[in-house]
């Protein structure tokens, strides 16, 4: 019978929605393997975490509060949710995949000599763990399993689905073990980007744009397409080299791998590296004025058409359908 | 100052797997093999910092087959790394990437090292953890995912990419960087240097020179699947872009039920 720690992440007090989505993918396997779902919470004020855990199932949310988790820490955040593993000894301890998770999951994975996958998309339980994740950015799967004791997994954005389900979320407190430690890498500040942008890795719709667009100054019809979808603006490699936007927005084998539940590319070819990167979005949509673009070959939705004819009245089409 | 530089050789991010059905092996014999893009970042990097003068050193090192040699003369040496270290051991198939991290941190343990680079993630396994792990093994900090790096006396100041911004990091050296895209632009080697490159010191090495065991994994590798196939793609008629548009929006929203 299986516990699952799920670590339930705070940046200035903001919850990451993954969290959600892990811990109802914990309750669905503690209710068929048994076990408990737990809450793991770093940070000065952990009633809102719990509260939103419990809401989700979990069955207790475990928390620290101490200065270092004010500003992340690999270090000493590393070593708290390692001192958490080896006192309450979870068989999985989940993070989700963001620049955080991403830090911390072998950090924690090395400190306790666990296993560690990156990037999972799907969880088994039949006696043992089962865990899928992509590679090759997404041309092929591949089912790894813990060779022995626990693992640590870090958990893709929108892999699972979110689901209320109260659990009673008993709130219980930690000691981090963070006391005295002599901090090597400090993050001495964070620099924002430019505000209320959404993530492409969290986000459930994203709308790309390729060279179809023609330049740097019509990037904003395709940003104005997504803001209108509340989703992100990704783009293909084509367009971040030409150094039209920030190599934050490529989506591809050397970019982002998402898979979100819409994916519109606009005057995006689909060479395999791109497709490698948004192949496992659940529903894909292409505008392109090339019917033979490699594109459509993935796409469920299709319109062959100059995009600046098509993206200008979808954008006013969905803005009514989502007012 | 010394620095060493950890690259995979992976598959041509052109390569395309061709698995039918789910299968406990992948077989990757007829692949093309490349510099993992990622670590070109951090080749690039640790030769920026060698050019700004002083005695620095820079080492390439890799785990992988002898056919790594080539990879390694031509996007390592040749572009400016002053030596390279192979292991190269049969016991090393198949092996996950605490194995991996295990014997290159006993391999890095044979000097000391200012700075050891890495690429945020192999392009093939998708992993992104042996830097990580190595840092950790070795007892050093690091800071992953940089996209730009100073380096001052016995210090280091890096921005590391997150979500809709960057942190600023400060971590003093000896320290263990991740390299993401954006850091430089990788130069190419030039065809001089790279018949020059092969007069470069190449040292191989199994896990019995480093003096270890061959490391077991943590993870089991148990089944390679293709992706799930993709429907037929449904063409909305274009003739009139706003009916188009009208359309789109109504089968994403009614059919697809997306938006
Ligand atoms: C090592 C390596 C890694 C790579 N990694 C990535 C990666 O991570 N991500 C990535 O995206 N690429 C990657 N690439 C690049 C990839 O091979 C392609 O070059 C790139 O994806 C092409 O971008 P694009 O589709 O925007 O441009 P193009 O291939 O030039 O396609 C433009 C498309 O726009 C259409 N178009 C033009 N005008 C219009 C219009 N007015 N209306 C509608 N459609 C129009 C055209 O029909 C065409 O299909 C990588 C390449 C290499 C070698
Ligand atoms: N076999 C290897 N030999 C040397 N360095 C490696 C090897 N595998 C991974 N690395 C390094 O670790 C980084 C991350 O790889 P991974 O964790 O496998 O995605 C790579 O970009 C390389 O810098």
């Amino acid at each position: 019978m299986p516990n699952i720690a799920v670590f339930i992440e705070q940046r200035d007090g903001a919850l990451k929605k993954v969290a959600w989505q892990m811990i109802s993918e914990a309750r669905r396997l503690a209710d068929s393997a048994g076990g408990e779902v737990w809450g793991v919470f770093l940070g000065p004020d952990a009633g809102p975490a719990g509260a939103e855990a419990a809401k989700y199932g979990a069955d207790k949310v475990f928390s620290a509060s101490d200065d270092v988790f004010t500003t992340y820490n690999s270090q000493a955040w590393g070593t708290a949710l390692a001192t958490f593993c080896q006192a309450q000894n979870p068989d999985l301890l989940m993070l989700g995949a963001t620049a955080m998770g991403k830090d911390l999951a072998p950090t924690v994975a090395a400190k306790l000599g666990w296993g560690c996958v990156s990037d999972a998309v799907g969880l088994k339980y039949e006696g043992g763990f089962e865990i899928r994740r992509p590679i090759f950015a997404g041309k092929c799967f591949l089912d790894v399993a813990p060779a022995s004791g626990g693992a640590v997994v870090a958990i893709r954005p929108n892999a699972f689905v979110p689901e209320e389900k109260a659990g009673p979320g008993a709130a219980e407190t930690f000691d981090a073990g963070v006391a005295g430690l002599d901090l090597k890498a400090v993050v001495k500040s964070v620099e924002a980007a430019g505000g209320g942008k959404v993530e492409l890795t969290e986000a459930e719709i994203i709308v790309s744009g390729g060279r179809g667009i023609k330049g740097p100054e019509n990037y904003p019809l395709i940003e104005k397409l997504a803001e209108s979808l509340g989703a992100a603006a990704g783009a293909s490699r084509a367009i971040v080299d030409a150094g039209w936007v920030d190599y934050s927005h490529q989506v591809g084998q050397t970019g982002k791998t998402v898979g979100p539940n819409l994916y519109i590319a606009c005057g995006i070819s689909g060479a395999i590296q791109h497709l490698a990167g948004m192949s496992s979005s659940k529903c894909i949509v292409a505008i392109n004025k090339d019917a033979n673009a490699p594109i459509f070959k993935v796409a469920d939705y299709g319109v062959v058409a100059d995009l600046f004819d098509i993206v200008p009245p979808l954008t006013d089409e969905v803005g009514k359908i989502r007012s | 100052m010394k620095i060493a530089v950890c690259v995979k050789q992976v598959p041509d991010s052109e390569t395309r797997i061709n698995l039918a059905a789910p299968a406990a092996q992948l077989d990757q014999s007829g692949f093309t093999r490349i510099l993992n893009p990622y670590d070109a970042y951090a080749v690039e990097e640790a030769v920026k910092i060698k050019e700004k003068g002083g005695e620095v050193e820079v080492t390439a090192i890799t785990i992988g087959p002898e056919t790594v040699k080539e990879t390694l003369k031509k996007d390592c040496l040749a572009v400016g790394c002053d030596k390279a270290v192979i292991i190269s051991d049969p016991g090393l198939d198949g092996a996950d990437e605490n194995a991996i991290a295990t014997v290159l941190a006993a391999a890095l343990k044979r000097e000391t090292y200012d700075l050891i680079l890495f690429g945020i993630k192999a392009i093939d396994g998708d992993s992104g953890q042996v830097g990580i792990l190595v840092a950790e093994k070795l007892g050093l900090p690091h800071v992953s995912t940089i996209t730009k790096l100073d380096l001052g006396e016995g210090t280091l100041t890096a921005h590391r990419e997150i979500e809709g911004g960057k942190e600023v990091v400060e971590a003093p050296l000896p320290a263990v960087l991740t390299c993401q895209k954006g850091l430089n632009e990788p130069r190419l080697p030039s065809l001089p240097n790279i018949m020059k490159a092969g007069m470069k010191p190449q040292e191989t090495l199994t896990c019995a020179d480093l003096g270890i065991e061959v490391p077991a994994n943590l993870v089991t590798f148990k089944m390679y699947s293709p992706p799930a196939p993709r429907g037929e793609c449904k063409l909305v008629a274009a003739d009139d872009p706003v009916a188009a548009a009208k359309e789109l929006a109504r089968l994403l929203n009614e059919e697809a039920k997306v938006i």
